[in-house]
C-alpha cells in the first residue's frame, strides 16, 4: 500500500502540470456577431512570438468575413514600429511596450500616438531539460546565469548547474544557454526584466525563433533558455521563478500571471494607426472587436497563453474610441 | 595523366630487368627497386585518383540517397494511422495516447528515491537507465498540452482497446477519446460502434453542411462584399478627385448609398440563409469522452475525420491515408499552419517558379545574343561578363534587400500612388507581392541563363552560320533561324538550372512578399483574375515557419518532412518536365542537320 503511495506521488512529481485544468474566458466578454460589408486587406508585421497568435484571429475573422485578406509577416516585434510608420502594415504586433524612441518615431510622422491593444497576457517562461531536477530560481540567478553584468545583485557569476545546488550528475556540468535573437521582443523584455537591464553574455546562442529556443532546449539535457509558455512541449520543463531570494516560487500559471505573482508575466501587445479625429476604418474596427470578443481570447487559450479581462479589453477600446455595442 | 599512362609500360619494363639475376651486385637491391617501380606504376595507372573519384562519388550518393530516404520515410509515414494506446499508471490514472517515440534516460536521484524498491532494482540493473514513451494525447483544450512522456516504471499496464476513437478537428487538434452520443433531429443517439453506418451517415451530413456554410461565407457573401468594397473604393476616388461641394462628388455619394442598400440587403438575405444552416450546424452537436470521463460537446459539422484506432483493417487504413494526403494536398492550413492542407503554398511556389522562367528567359536570352552575336568583342564586353558571373556569387537575401527597396517600395510605390491613390494607405503594389518576388528571383537567376545560353551560341558550327549568310540572309535571319533553334537545347539547360535555384529559395522571399498565412489565391474570379501583387505563400517557407515557429514544434515535426517531400517531388516534376521538353527540342533539330 505504501509503495503503491510512493509511486504515486512520484508519478504526481514526474507529470508536474500535465493535466492541467482548462483557462477560463472572462464570462463577460462579448460574443462576436458579424457585421455586412466588411471587406478588403489586412496585413499585420511584428513580432514572431505572436505570429501563431495573429494567425488564429486572422483565421478566426476570416472565417465571418470570408472576403477580408489577411497577411501576416513575423520576423520580430521590432519590425513592427517601422512598418506602421511606412503604412505597410495596419498592425503591428509586439511582445514588449513600444520604446520611447519608436513612439517619438511614430508621433513624429503622425502627429499622434500609435493605439495599443492589449490582446493577450504572456508568461515568459524559464525552460530546462524534462529531466533537470532544478525546483525553483529567483530572478538573482536568473540574471547570473544569463548576464554578464549582473545587476541583480547576486554575488558570483553562475555557470554550473553544481552552483544551483544540484548535485549527482549535474554537479559539474556547464549550463548550456540559449535565448533569442536581438530583433526580438522576448529578447528585449528579458534584458529589461530579468536582466534588469544589464547585458547578455557572449555565451549565449541565440536562436532565430522562440520554438527553436524549445527545441534547443530539449535536445540539450544541461540547456537553460527563455521562451513564450505557449511554445512548451513535452521535453521541457518551465521552472518555478520567485522574485527575490527567500520568496516563494510560482509556476508560469495564468492565475500567477494574472495576480502579478509570476515575475516575467507581461502583455502581448497590438499595435495600430488610429487617427483620434477620424474614425477607424470598419476592417480594422471589427478585427479589434474580433480580438477583444469570446472567440478572439479562445485564440489566444489555443496559442497557449492567458487570455485578458473585459477591463483591459474596456480601456483599450475607449481609447481608441471604440466600444463593445459596435461603434 | 595521358604521358604518365603511355610511359608507365616502359618504367614497368626496366623494373623487371632489375630483377634479372645476372646483373645482381652491380644494381641497387632489386626489392627496393620493385618497390619503387611499383609506386611509380600504381601512381601512374592513376589508381590512387580513380579510387578517391570513385570514393568521393560513393560519399556523394550514400549522403543523398540516406537524405532522400529520410525525408521519403518520415514522410510518407506522417499520415498513416497509428494505435491508440491506453496506459494505466502506478497512480491509477489513465493516459491514452498514439506513441510517437520511446527514448532512454537516466533517472534522476530525485526521482529514483521515489520509487519502489522493485523498480529502483530494475533502474539499477540497468545501469541507471529506463526507457519512457511519449505520447500523442492530443485534447488540447481540455488537458493544456498534447504530448505527454509516460516512463516505463510509471506504466502499470498497457493495452489497445478497440473503442477509442481519433477524432482530427477543424480546431483545436486531435481528440482522442469515445463516442458516447451525438444529437440528431432534436434527439440523443447513443453511440456504440464507431463505424456502425447512422453514424458515419449523420457525419457526412452535417459535414457537408459545413462545407457549404463556408461556401456560402465566402463564395456568395465574398462576392457581394466584393463588390461593396469596390464602391466604397469608387467613392474614395471620388473624393480624392473632386472638389467638397461638387457636383460629381455628390453624384458619387448618391450612387453610393442606393448601391451599398443593394448590396447590403443581398448580404442580408445571403446572411440568413448561412445563419439557419449554422443554428442547424449547431444543433447536431457530439459529445466526446476522453480517457477520463471529461466530456466536451462540440458540433458534428466540425469533426474533419474520425475512426477508432484499433480497429480498422489494412483497407480502411489506406483509405484513411488517402483521404489525408487529398486534403493536404486540396485544402488551405488550419490551426496555424499546423493542420490540413497547403494548397496556397503548393500554389504560390509553382506561380513563382512559373512567373520567374517568364521573366528570365527572355532577358537572359537577349542578353546573351548580344554579347555573343553582336557585341564587339572587346574589354567592355569581358567586363560586363565578369559583372555577370560575379552576379551569381551575391547572397540572396542581398537580392531581397533590393527586391523590397527597388521594386516593392520605389516602383510599387509609385505605382500605387498614381493608379490606387484610393486605397492608400493600405498599399496595393507597394509591398511585398508575388510580382515582386518573381522579379527578385528572376535577378537572383539572370547569370545562369545568361552564361548557359552564350555557351549554347558559342557552341553553333560557324559553318552553319556561314552557310545561311552565304545563301542571303541577313544577320539577324541567320541568328532566327539557324543559330537560335540549335542553341534551345542548350538554353533550356541554363533556365532549368535557373528554376531549380529559384525553386528551392526562400531567404530572399521573405523580404519580398513570402508571408506565413495568405490562404486567398492569387487567381480568383474577379477582375483582373490574376492577381500579382498578392503576397503568397511558399513551401520553403512553409517548412522554416512550421519547423521553427510553430506552438508545438513536436507535433510540426512531421508537417515540416512531408511538405519539405512535396517540395522535392515538386522541383522534381518541373525539373522533368523542362528536360523532356530539352529532349524533344534535340531530337527535332538533330533530324534537320544535314
Amino acid at each position: 500500500m505504501k509503495m503503491v503511495l510512493l509511486a504515486g506521488i512520484a508519478a504526481v512529481a514526474l507529470s508536474s502540470h500535465a493535466f492541467a485544468q482548462a483557462i477560463q474566458i472572462d464570462p463577460q466578454l462579448p460574443n462576436y456577431t458579424p457585421v455586412s460589408g466588411i471587406s478588403g486587406s489586412l496585413k499585420s508585421v511584428g513580432s514572431d512570438t505572436m505570429n501563431n497568435l495573429m494567425t488564429l484571429w486572422a483565421e478566426g475573422f476570416l472565417a465571418m468575413y470570408p472576403n477580408v485578406r489577411i497577411e501576416i509577416e513575423g520576423k520580430g516585434s521590432s519590425t513592427a514600429p517601422p512598418a506602421l510608420i511606412a503604412g505597410t502594415s495596419q498592425f503591428g504586433p509586439m511582445s514588449r511596450e513600444m520604446n520611447q524612441r519608436e513612439r517619438d518615431a511614430f508621433q513624429q510622422r503622425f502627429g499622434y500616438p500609435p493605439a495599443v491593444i492589449r490582446g493577450g497576457i504572456d508568461s515568459l517562461a524559464v525552460y530546462v531539460h524534462k529531466d533537470n531536477p532544478i525546483r525553483c530560481l529567483t530572478m538573482q540567478q536568473v540574471d547570473a546565469i544569463f548576464s554578464k553584468t549582473r545587476r541583480g545583485g547576486h554575488p558570483t557569476d553562475i555557470t554550473t548547474w553544481g552552483q544551483l545546488g544540484l548535485t549527482g550528475e549535474w554537479a559539474n556540468r556547464p549550463i548550456s544557454l540559449y535565448g533569442r535573437n536581438s530583433a526580438s521582443g522576448t529578447y528585449g523584455y528579458f534584458k529589461e526584466v530579468a536582466l534588469f537591464r544589464g547585458d547578455y553574455k557572449d555565451q549565449v546562442k541565440e536562436q532565430p525563433g522562440s520554438s527553436t529556443v524549445v527545441q534547443g532546449v530539449a535536445s540539450d539535457r544541461f540547456a537553460i533558455g527563455y521562451s513564450g509558455i505557449g511554445y512548451k512541449t513535452a521535453d521541457v520543463r518551465a521552472v518555478p521563478l520567485a522574485s527575490k531570494p527567500g520568496e516563494t516560487c510560482y509556476d508560469a500559471t495564468v492565475e500567477n500571471a494574472v495576480a502579478g505573482d509570476y515575475p516575467l508575466a507581461r502583455f502581448l501587445y497590438v499595435y495600430t494607426n488610429a487617427n483620434p479625429n477620424q474614425q477607424m476604418d470598419p476592417l480594422r474596427r471589427e478585427f479589434i472587436r474580433f480580438i477583444f470578443s469570446r472567440q478572439g481570447q479562445e485564440a489566444t487559450i489555443k496559442d497557449g497563453y492567458f487570455p485578458i479581462t473585459r477591463a483591459i479589453a474596456e480601456d483599450d477600446m475607449k481609447a481608441m474610441g471604440l466600444s463593445f455595442a459596435g461603434n | 595523366m595521358a604521358m604518365d599512362a603511355i610511359s608507365s609500360p616502359e618504367t614497368a619494363s626496366t623494373g623487371r630487368a632489375g630483377t634479372d639475376p645476372s646483373r645482381r651486385g652491380s644494381r641497387p637491391s632489386p626489392r627496393l627497386l620493385e618497390g619503387k617501380t611499383r609506386l611509380i606504376d600504381l601512381k601512374a595507372e592513376g589508381q590512387p585518383n580513380l579510387w578517391l573519384l570513385g570514393g568521393a562519388l560513393c560519399i556523394a550518393i550514400v549522403m543523398i540517397l540516406s537524405l532522400v530516404l529520410l525525408v521519403l520515410w518520415n514522410g510518407l509515414a506522417t499520415f498513416w494511422p497509428k494505435p491508440i494506446a491506453v496506459v494505466t499508471l502506478t497512480d491509477g490514472s489513465l493516459v491514452a495516447g498514439e506513441p510517437s517515440r520511446t527514448a532512454s534516460f537516466r533517472v534522476g536521484q530525485e526521482v529514483l528515491a521515489t520509487l519502489p524498491p522493485e523498480a529502483q532494482a530494475e533502474i539499477a540493473a540497468n545501469g541507471g537507465y529506463a526507457s519512457r514513451t511519449l505520447y500523442r494525447t492530443g485534447n488540447f483544450d481540455l488537458y493544456g498540452d498534447d504530448f505527454r512522456w509516460v516512463a516505463d516504471f510509471q506504466a502499470r499496464a498497457k493495452e489497445f482497446p478497440r473503442d477509442m476513437v481519433l477524432f482530427e478537428r477543424q480546431e483545436w487538434g486531435v481528440f482522442v477519446g469515445r463516442i458516447a452520443s451525438f444529437v440528431r433531429d432534436g434527439r440523443t443517439v447513443p453511440v456504440t460502434d464507431p463505424w456502425a453506418d447512422e453514424v458515419r451517415q449523420a457525419h457526412r451530413v452535417a459535414r457537408d453542411r459545413f462545407l457549404q456554410i463556408r461556401s456560402i461565407q465566402r463564395v456568395e457573401i465574398g462576392e457581394v462584399n466584393h463588390y461593396l468594397e469596390s464602391e466604397r473604393l469608387r467613392l474614395r476616388r471620388a473624393a480624392l478627385q473632386y472638389s467638397e461641394g461638387s457636383r460629381e462628388l455628390e453624384a458619387a455619394r448618391a450612387r453610393f448609398v442606393e448601391r451599398e442598400a443593394f448590396y447590403q440587403r443581398q448580404f442580408e438575405e445571403l446572411s440568413a440563409r448561412a445563419q439557419a444552416l449554422m443554428r442547424e450546424h449547431e444543433a447536431e452537436t457530439v459529445t466526446l469522452v476522453e480517457i477520463g470521463g471529461r466530456e466536451r460537446v462540440q458540433p458534428l459539422g466540425t469533426i474533419v475525420r474520425f475512426y477508432p484506432a484499433n480497429d480498422v483493417n489494412l483497407l480502411q487504413k489506406l483509405g484513411i491515408y488517402g483521404s489525408r494526403w487529398f486534403e493536404f494536398l486540396t485544402d488551405e492550413p488550419r490551426e496555424a499552419n499546423t493542420e490540413g492542407g497547403i494548397l496556397p503554398a503548393l500554389f504560390g511556389t509553382v506561380a513563382l517558379t512559373l512567373l520567374l522562367v517568364v521573366f528570365v528567359t527572355p532577358f537572359g536570352v537577349i542578353t546573351a545574343i548580344y554579347l555573343r552575336e553582336y557585341a564587339k568583342q572587346g574589354r567592355l564586353v569581358s567586363a560586363v561578363r565578369v559583372s555577370v558571373n560575379n552576379l551569381a556569387g551575391v547572397p540572396s537575401i542581398v537580392y531581397g534587400v533590393f527586391g523590397v527597396g527597388f521594386f516593392a517600395y520605389t516602383v510599387g510605390g509609385s505605382i500605387d500612388a498614381l493608379f490606387f491613390p484610393e486605397k492608400l494607405p493600405s498599399p496595393t503594389f507597394g509591398t511585398g507581392g508575388l510580382l515582386w518576388a518573381s522579379l527578385t528571383l528572376a535577378l537572383l537567376t539572370v547569370p545562369v541563363v545568361i552564361v548557359a545560353s552564350e555557351e549554347a551560341l558559342a557552341a553553333v558550327p560557324r559553318s552553319m552560320r556561314e552557310g545561311s549568310l552565304a545563301c542571303g540572309a541577313s544577320k539577324w535571319q541567320t541568328i532566327r533561324y539557324i543559330v537560335l533553334p540549335r542553341a534551345l537545347p542548350g538554353i533550356m539547360t541554363g533556365v532549368i538550372l535557373a528554376m531549380a535555384r529559384g525553386a528551392g529559395e526562400v531567404a530572399p522571399l521573405m523580404l519580398v512578399g513570402v508571408v506565413k498565412l495568405a490562404p486567398e489565391l492569387p487567381i480568383d474570379g474577379f477582375f483582373p483574375f490574376i492577381h500579382l501583387e498578392r503576397s503568397f505563400m511558399h513551401l520553403g517557407f512553409h517548412i522554416f515557419d512550421v519547423g521553427f515557429q510553430s506552438r508545438n514544434s513536436e507535433a510540426g515535426k512531421p508537417m515540416v518532412y512531408t511538405t519539405t517531400l512535396l517540395l522535392i517531388f515538386l522541383i522534381l516534376v518541373m525539373n522533368l518536365t523542362a528536360i523532356t521538353i530539352r529532349n524533344r527540342l534535340k531530337r527535332k533539330f538533330a533530324g534537320s542537320q544535314f
